[in-house]
Parts: C-alpha cells; sequence; structure tokens
C-alpha cells in the first residue's frame, strides 16, 4: 500500500510482434514530443534572463542569445529584495502547507473512518468550497480581518489560502482512506487502540503519497499567489515573491522583462530543487495520492 | 454561530456610515513623530519614489522617530484593486496615489481627503506649481484635492529616416495622419506602434479629434449622456477611427502588445510612429538602448490640428501623472509638517533627477545634456492654457471598460463605426447616471 | 460506525478544520451572499435592492450570459488537455520501455513555472509581427495559410487563452491518472489479449472502468479548477479584443474592482458558485446514470 507497491506494479512489458513493435515507436515520439512540449518553457525562461535586453527587444526572442550575460540578474538582485521575498514567501508556504495538510487529516479522519450521523453532509459542505471563487470574498474578509487585528501579518495570508485549499485536501484524503481496509481498523481496536492512537498509528503513515500530492499541489499555488499577498499585506518586509516581481515595473506599466525573468528563475529555483531532489517521493506520491498509497 | 454570523454581517455593512468632517488647516497641536504610510503606484527606483525617499531619510534625521514606509504598487489595476479595499474598510493611509476620477471624487465627498488647494495655499506654494500641473489634478467643480508630482507632455515620436524614406513628413492635420500609413507600410515598416494590452493607449486616439474640435466641451457632455457619438463630433471621430483600420496603420495583433513590446518596435526600428508621453524621454535619448539604425533619428511632432481647430498647436495632451491625496483620517500636524517639508525639498531635487516637474523651479545647467531633452524642456514654456484630458479618468467606469473593449474592435476593423456609436452610446446612457447625479 | 469512535473524537478532530474552513471561506461567502442583495460601490452607504442584481443578471446583462458561454469553452479546451491528452500520454507511458522515470518529471516540470512568466511566454509564442514561433512552424511546415494573429483574432483567442491552462498543469493529472492504470490487475489484461482483444478493447472494458473512481476525481479536479480560471487570461488578453476572451472570472473581477459595483459582482460570484455545483453534480449524476459507484 505505500509507494514500494506502486514501484513493483510498473513496467507492464508486453511480448512484441510487429505491429506492437511500430505501435512502441510511435508512443515513444509521442512521449519525446510531449516532453519537448513541457521543457521547453524552462529553457525558455533561462535563456531569455541569459540574454542582453536589447537583444529580447529586438531580436527573434526564440533565438539561442548570442551573448551570455548575468547583467539580468544583477539588475534583479539589486532593484528587488529577492532573498527577502524569498524568505517571505517560504514562511507562508511552510506555514500553510503543514496546516493544509494537518487539518485535512483531522477533517478526513473524522469524516471517512470515525464516522457520525451527518458526515456526509459535512462533507458535502466542505466539498462546496473546492468551488468558491476568491476574489469576491476579498472585501468581506479585509473587513473580518481588519475587526480581528489580523491584517497585515503572515496569518492574513496564511488564513486564506489555507481556506481555500481545505476542501480539495479533506476532499483527497477522504478518497484515499475510504481505500483503507476496515480490517486494519478493527485489528487495531481489537489491539485496544482508541481513537487518537489509531490516527497516529495507521491512518497518519498511510496517509504519505496524499500529503505529498496535496502539498505539491498547494505549494504551486501558494508560491503563484498574488491576491490575498496585495490586499492584506500593506508592510514592505512582508512581500512575498508574486508582489516583489513587480519590483521591475517602471513608469506607465514598462517592465524590465530580462530582469524579470533573472528573477523568476531565481525565485522557481527552491521549486525546482524541491522537485529534482523529492522527485521519487513527488511523483510517486501524486501517481498514487488521489487512489490508493 | 447563527448569532456571529449575523454579527459578522452588521460589521460588514457598518464600515461605511457617518462623513467625516473636513479637517481644519493647519491642524492645532505638537508635532508626534511617528511612523506614516504612503500607498503609491509608481515604479518603485523611479525619480518620484527615489526623491521622496530621500527627503523623507532628511526628516527623519530632524525628527527622531519619524518613517515614511512606501508601499509601491505599480501595476495600476492590482494597486486600485488594493486601494478600492482599503477605503471600503476605511483604513486610508496618511498618504494614496489617484487620479482625480469618479470614484476618487466619492471619497472626497466622503471627506476622506484633505482640501489640497487650502493645504498649498496654507503652505505658501501654490505658485509654485504649473498652473496646468494642478488643473490637471483638481475635480469637475475645480475643488483639488491631490498634489501632483510629476508632469508630461504627450507627443509623437517618429523616426525620421523611416519617414524620408518613405517620402513623407509629419502630419499638419489630424486626417494626414491615417493618410501617412500606407507609405510607411509600403517601406515594410509598422506605421503606429500602439499598446492594446493597457486600456489607455488607444483612448488617446479617441479623445484627439475631439479634443481639436471643442476643445473639453464635448467629453464633458459625452460622459454625462448630454452628447452623444452619434453627434456629428462623435462621427467624425469615430469614423476616423475606422480609417486606421483600413489603412493598415497598426500591428494586426496590437491588441496582444504590451506597454514595453509597443515601445521596443519603436526603438528597435520595426515601427515609424510611437505616441507616448515624456515619461519615455529617456528611452528615446538612451542610444545604447536602441537598434543602430534608430540612433540619432529620432524626433517628435506634437497632436496635429484640424482645419477648424478650436485649440491651439501648443495645446494637446499635458498631464501631471498619478495626484498623491493626503488622506483625512489621519491628517495630523506631523502629516502636515512632513508635507510642506517635503514639497519645499521636492521642486529642486526632483528637477535635478532630470525628469519634467510639475514645480516651476528649472536648474541653471540643464541635467541632460541630449539635443531632444532640451528640445522638450523648451516645450514646456510654449504651452498654452488648454490641454487634453484623458478619458479613462472621466468616464464612469463601467461605460470606459465598454468603451476600451469596442475602440480595440473598431481599431481592428471587427466593427464599423456606427456599431460602435450604438454600443457605446447605450453604455453611457445606462451607467453615467449613477456617477453623475 | 465503528466501535472506536467516541463523540469527543469526533469533535477533537472536526472542530479545527471546520472552524478554519468557516472562518476563511464560509462566512465570506455568506457576507457576499447577503452583499449581493444591495447595490454598492464600496464607498456610500449600501442601497438594498432585494434581487435586483440577480434580475439585472439574468435578463439584463448580455456580458454574463457570454462570459458564461466562453467561461463553457474554457473548461471544455482545458479538459481536453487534462483529461484527454493526460488519459492517451498516461496510457502510451505504460508502454514504454525507457526513460519512464525521467518523462513522469519532466511533464509536472511547467506547473512550478510563476503565471507572469507563463503568460508573457505564451505572448510571444502566438505573437504575428514578429512571427512567434507557432506562426514560424506553421510557416516551416507551408501552412501560411493558417498563420494569424492568434491572440487578436476574435475567432481564435478563446482557444488560445484556454491553452496555456490546460497544458499547465496536465502533467499532474497525467501523473494520477497514470497512477489508476497501474493499478489495473496485469493477469486481466493478459486474459483479454489472450481472447484476441485489441488494444482498444483492453483499455475500454478492462483498463478504464478500473480507472473510473480516478477518473471521476480527476475530472472535478480539472473541471472546478477551470471553471475558476483567471489569471492566465486576465494577464493574457484581460478578456479582450472586446470580450472575446472575456470570462465569467474575469468578468467578476471587473466588475468588483474597475467597475466598483461590488453588489453585483457578488451576484456574480454567487453564480460562479452554483455553476461550479451544477458542473460537479453532472459528473456525479452521468457517473450513476451509468450504473457505476463512485
Amino acid at each position: 500500500m505505500t509507494s514500494e507497491a506502486v514501484v513493483n506494479r510498473s513496467a507492464p512489458s508486453f511480448p512484441g510482434t510487429g505491429a506492437l513493435n511500430l505501435q512502441r515507436a510511435f508512443s515513444q515520439v509521442i512521449i519525446l514530443l510531449i516532453v519537448l512540449v513541457q521543457v521547453y518553457p524552462l529553457v525558455w525562461i533561462l535563456l531569455t534572463a541569459l540574454r542582453p535586453a536589447q537583444e529580447f527587444a529586438a531580436g527573434n526572442p526564440f533565438a539561442i542569445p548570442s551573448v551570455i550575460t548575468l547583467e539580468n540578474f544583477e539588475r534583479a538582485f539589486a532593484q528587488g529584495n529577492l532573498g527577502h521575498y524569498l524568505l517571505n514567501s517560504a514562511i507562508v508556504t511552510l506555514a500553510a502547507d503543514a496546516l493544509i495538510v494537518v487539518l485535512g487529516m483531522m477533517a478526513a479522519y473524522a469524516i471517512q473512518v470515525l464516522g457520525f450521523k451527518y458526515s456526509r453532509l459535512v462533507l458535502g459542505f466542505f466539498i462546496v468550497g473546492i468551488v468558491v471563487p476568491a476574489h469576491v470574498t476579498l472585501v468581506p474578509l479585509f473587513l473580518n480581518y481588519r475587526n480581528l487585528g489580523l491584517l497585515n501579518s503572515y496569518w492574513s495570508i496564511i488564513v486564506p489560502l489555507v481556506g481555500f485549499s481545505l476542501p480539495m485536501a479533506v476532499y483527497l484524503f477522504q478518497s484515499f482512506y475510504s481505500y483503507i481496509p476496515r480490517e486494519l481498523y478493527d485489528a487495531a481496536t481489537v489491539d485496544g487502540a482508541g481513537p487518537y492512537r489509531t490516527f497516529f498509528s495507521i491512518t497518519v503513515p498511510m496517509s504519505v503519497n496524499t500529503v505529498v500530492t496535496v502539498v505539491f499541489v498547494n505549494t504551486i499555488f501558494i508560491w503563484n499567489d498574488f491576491i490575498f499577498a496585495n490586499t492584506f499585506v500593506l508592510d514592505k518586509d512582508m512581500k512575498t515573491v508574486p508582489l516583489g516581481l513587480q519590483s521591475y515595473m517602471g513608469a506607465m506599466g514598462s517592465i524590465d522583462w530580462t530582469a524579470t525573468f533573472a528573477a523568476v528563475c531565481v525565485t522557481i529555483t527552491p521549486l525546482l530543487l524541491a522537485l529534482l531532489v523529492l522527485n521519487r517521493a513527488i511523483i510517486y506520491g501524486i501517481q498514487g495520492g488521489a487512489t490508493k498509497g | 454561530m447563527k448569532l456571529a454570523l449575523v454579527a459578522a454581517l452588521a460589521t460588514l455593512l457598518a464600515a461605511s456610515s457617518a462623513l467625516a468632517q473636513s479637517p481644519a488647516i493647519p491642524p492645532a497641536g505638537e508635532i508626534v513623530p511617528r511612523e506614516i504610510t504612503w500607498l503609491a503606484s509608481r515604479p518603485s527606483d523611479g525619480p518620484v519614489l527615489s526623491t521622496v525617499r530621500a527627503i523623507a531619510d532628511e526628516y527623519a534625521a530632524q525628527h527622531p522617530g519619524f518613517k515614511l514606509d512606501i508601499v509601491e504598487t505599480p501595476d495600476r489595476p492590482s494597486y486600485l484593486q488594493k486601494l478600492e479595499t482599503l477605503a471600503a474598510a476605511r483604513q486610508l493611509p496618511e498618504f494614496f496615489d489617484t487620479d482625480a476620477t469618479p470614484f476618487a471624487d466619492k471619497l472626497r465627498q466622503q471627506g476622506l481627503m484633505v482640501d489640497t488647494a487650502a493645504l498649498l495655499e496654507s503652505y505658501g506654494l501654490t505658485d509654485q506649481f504649473r498652473p496646468v500641473a494642478l488643473n490637471y489634478d483638481r475635480f469637475g467643480d475645480g475643488s483639488l484635492y491631490l498634489i501632483p508630482l510629476e508632469f508630461g507632455m504627450e507627443v509623437f515620436w517618429y523616426n525620421k529616416a523611416m519617414f524620408e524614406a518613405a517620402g513623407v513628413a509629419p502630419p499638419s492635420t489630424l486626417d494626414d495622419l491615417p493618410a501617412l500609413c500606407p507609405k510607411l507600410a509600403a517601406t515594410g515598416v509598422l506605421p503606429l506602434a500602439l499598446d492594446g494590452v493597457d486600456g489607455w493607449p488607444p483612448q488617446r486616439m479617441i479623445a484627439w479629434y475631439p479634443f481639436r474640435l471643442s476643445g473639453g466641451d464635448y467629453l464633458d457632455k459625452l460622459k454625462k449622456g448630454e452628447a452623444k457619438l452619434s453627434d456629428p463630433i462623435g462621427v467624425k471621430t469615430t469614423e476616423w477611427l475606422a480609417s486606421f483600420a483600413s489603412n493598415g496603420c497598426l500591428a494586426k495583433d496590437f491588441s496582444a502588445q504590451g506597454y514595453t513590446d509597443a515601445r521596443d518596435q519603436f526603438t528597435q526600428g520595426k515601427a515609424a510612429i510611437y505616441y507616448m508621453g515624456t515619461w519615455e524621454t529617456d528611452a528615446m535619448i538612451n542610444e545604447a538602448s536602441q537598434a543602430e539604425a534608430v540612433r540619432g533619428n529620432i524626433d517628435y511632432f506634437t497632436l496635429p490640428l484640424t482645419p477648424d481647430a478650436q485649440t491651439g498647436a501648443n495645446e494637446f495632451f499635458v498631464n501631471s501623472g498619478i495626484g498623491m491625496a493626503v488622506g483625512s483620517g489621519t491628517f495630523d500636524p506631523l502629516v502636515y509638517d512632513f508635507v510642506k517639508y517635503m514639497l519645499t525639498r521636492y521642486s529642486e531635487l526632483y528637477a535635478n533627477t532630470g525628469a519634467l516637474s510639475p514645480m516651476t523651479y528649472t536648474p541653471e545647467k540643464l541635467p541632460n545634456d541630449a539635443p531632444l531633452y532640451a528640445k522638450i524642456v523648451g516645450e514646456i514654456p510654449k504651452l498654452g492654457s488648454l490641454y487634453a484630458v484623458p478619458w479613462d479618468t472621466q468616464l464612469d467606469p463601467k461605460s470606459n471598460t465598454v468603451m476600451q473593449q469596442q475602440l480595440t474592435l473598431l481599431l481592428q476593423g471587427n466593427i464599423t463605426a456606427e456599431q460602435f456609436q450604438q454600443t457605446v452610446d447605450a453604455a453611457i446612457a445606462e451607467n453615467a447616471p449613477r456617477f453623475f447625479n | 460506525m465503528l466501535s472506536y469512535r467516541s463523540r469527543i473524537a469526533v469533535l477533537v478532530f472536526l472542530t479545527p478544520p471546520l472552524l478554519a474552513y468557516v472562518v476563511a471561506v464560509v462566512l465570506p461567502i455568506f457576507q457576499s451572499l447577503y452583499l449581493s442583495l444591495f447595490e454598492w460601490d464600496g464607498i456610500f452607504d449600501p442601497v438594498f435592492v432585494g434581487l435586483g442584481n440577480y434580475v439585472k443578471m439574468f435578463t439584463a446583462d448580455p456580458s454574463f450570459w457570454g462570459s458564461l458561454g466562453r467561461s463553457l469553452v474554457y473548461v471544455a479546451v482545458t479538459l481536453v488537455f487534462q483529461l484527454g491528452v493526460a488519459l492517451l500520454i498516461a496510457n502510451l507511458l505504460t508502454y514504454a520501455t525507457r526513460g519512464r522515470e525521467v518523462i513522469k518529471t519532466l511533464v509536472v516540470l511547467p506547473a512550478i513555472v510563476s503565471t507572469v512568466a507563463i503568460a508573457l511566454l505564451f505572448r510571444r509564442l502566438y505573437s504575428f509581427d514578429p512571427p512567434g514561433l507557432i506562426n514560424q512552424l506553421l510557416d516551416f511546415v507551408g501552412l501560411e495559410v493558417l498563420t494569424r494573429a492568434w491572440l487578436s483574432d476574435l475567432g481564435t483567442v478563446l482557444t488560445a487563452v484556454s491553452v496555456p491552462e490546460g497544458w499547465r498543469f496536465f502533467g499532474i493529472y497525467m501523473l494520477i491518472l497514470y497512477g489508476g492504470l497501474l493499478a489495473v490487475p496485469r493477469d486481466l489484461e493478459e486474459a483479454a489479449k489472450l481472447d484476441g482483444a485489441t488494444e482498444w478493447q483492453v483499455f475500454r472494458y478492462v483498463r478504464f472502468p478500473y480507472l473510473r473512481p480516478v477518473w471521476i476525481t480527476t475530472t472535478i479536479m480539472a473541471t472546478t479548477n477551470a471553471l475558476r480560471g483567471f489569471d492566465i487570461p486576465y494577464l493574457l488578453t484581460n478578456g479582450g479584443p472586446g470580450e472575446s476572451s472575456e470570462l465569467l472570472t474575469t468578468y467578476m473581477y471587473k466588475t468588483a474592482f474597475a467597475h466598483t459595483q461590488f453588489g453585483y459582482a457578488s451576484a456574480l460570484s454567487v453564480a460562479i458558485v452554483v455553476e461550479c455545483l451544477i458542473a460537479v453534480g453532472l459528473i456525479l449524476f452521468m457517473v450513476r446514470k451509468r450504473g457505476f459507484t463512485v
């Protein structure tokens, strides 16, 4: 039931006939094409960040740069406080992810494993939240946070991010928990485990893949969030990355694109590193996260 | 749960209640240094914010405990979203940026802004500002609740070499302008670079003809629904705009080209004409950022006339950029004193950055020795008394959106002038009464 | 109902998430619902108009219906990528012999790229003059007739703004579906093949029934995400030219923050919530109708 099980199940290979070989070659070509389409943008961003500003303005933006320059990175660091933006984004992302995972598991556990009279209704209540667009709740949220004294703090970004991410997390955890065989819990009960010990000894350890999926999907959403940070935070020491990327905007909306792309390169590096280092865990997590561990 | 909900609903709408009283100028009491905030929509390393930051540092040195926190959001739509949310919650800071829009007028009516005409008068600084700069920031009734910090003239930058190659000269009438396009296009260049992603640059084009034919009259009536686009001036204007599409003046995909794209098309030698304010002077005189064929070939002409023009050749789009408002809720002796200090120092420091100043102070030696820069500075004393105003700050916001959307379609040749007139007239008839009653 | 549960345990586990959710999401929704009964510019006192905003929305606002229709097209295009192409590639991947692990990592890469960067990239890809990569490629393979200003042409702009959204998260959905395919018992497939089933029949009658629960989850995730899609169209065209790429979400945002009609915008957001609920309901209904349990 863990990722090991999934690994062992992979790589079905079929005895080949001529037609199948052709089909396999065709598959390889299609897959290669898809990979090209998926990887290309990152390469393009990196090339743009290394391209002289004037060449970006004048030349074919898809050509290989004639000169490689680090000037864009110099400007990116000089005009924006990149380290600070990254730190703020990291604080917000880690805190929000942790809360989403813990709260999501708790709710799903109560709904799916413990169960109670209106559990389906409560689940439905959470799931409705999947479909709520965040934008028009901004004014009420702002007024509420003002009344609670939450404005201008990390919490004012974290709370709405957690709230709006929670429904999908609850849904994913719940649908995963429905695959855990009842016998496991029954056995634990026989051993005298109460609801709390069962949660920590069975449910939490088995949720790893779903946790990875939830964290990965939400990290992308949180790392990119502009609207909450822009609305609820005035203090510039608390600017997150998406707000910081505006530092390269000049009068009337002119934008220093090559510096922006240098900054984009810097700011996606932590995510890229996480993806590469935790590669297997993430890939198998997403692969198994929506169904079974 | 039910109680909490009701309570929360009540507080939601309680925010907008009593009218705030306009504060006394000057406010009574001691100066107590504290941290104050400016919600700005200007580039973070631009001349305005750099200058004010330097001034605030000086002031802080004299007043320990003082700090000016500048929160800049250069992207205008994101900025307005933030400003509107803060205004709805009555959390406007000491300073915030806005144009003299119908929305700002509502803030004024609610007593949320300090009367800056009285403020400047009490400082004795009114006559240090260029009258045009102050007038641009006034509301329709002539009152002033903003402080101008910038100054710009909008001109047609053009590429002399391209004009020569096509055998054309700068247009002397507005009708000559679209007529240039086929000749320029025949030489393989884009006649007119235009930022169509943002709504305002195309909207400048619809303002040109009415300004020449009526000054500000037509717009004043149009925005209230008292004049129509199907009136003679509107018909003349919209048919003239349609000719930009039929003459191939614009890039086929101008609607997807941003501000920087359009400017680059001009400075990189792909487009012959680029209509933009003097805030882009740097890009025009900084040859290092230009394509080789463009260097030394940039000049400008001002808004062409019409045969029966009511406004002069020295009258066109002149503005003082987005203004700075002083919030009335937090207005106290400290804010009063700081603004005085800031404006007193601003005129000299700002002018020396090379940017055109809303104040009359001119440095003895120009901060830039490019001939084009000198030519632009020399334009200021010759300016007339009338100036054209951007339509997007005048129309009610919903009608403005409709006009901007339809304008793109008109300039792309997707709709006719008549269709444009009908749709926009209907939008104004529906939405203007909400704002101009 | 299990014996180890207790009323207190349920409360302990349920209260904190429920509280967070109510404070951050549910309460503001009710406030929005309440606000949708008013005309409010954010400055002056709100004016109670009852159901006036809804009446206007349904009877007197062609922009609403137009945006609604375009939102559905947006969803359709997005789903072609996130469900259609994703399922196809996930299937192909099970046949791949080499490089499977690398491929799985590479396909999720676009998901981590900032929205701002994606918008700019696509603006360049679609560009007409100077020709962007798409028009360059069409030119290269001799299809000059198809080259066009993708983001300015009224016929193509809606699809053009939908594609990036579909493309961007396609990898995640593909991985989830691939995980589902791995769960299909191999011996069943082998048996079907021995009986002479074609690859398509194996997929249709063996693989897909097993995939169904995962398929439903991904359909709901992808559909609701697409219905809420906002930032790419907003950054790429801001709904233009005209209204030809205006979605319900961008229209709502404009109504609130450009037109300062907060009451009407709240009514629009209620419409989006209802629209999403109907979509999820329809998905579940179709699933049930075809005789499968979720």
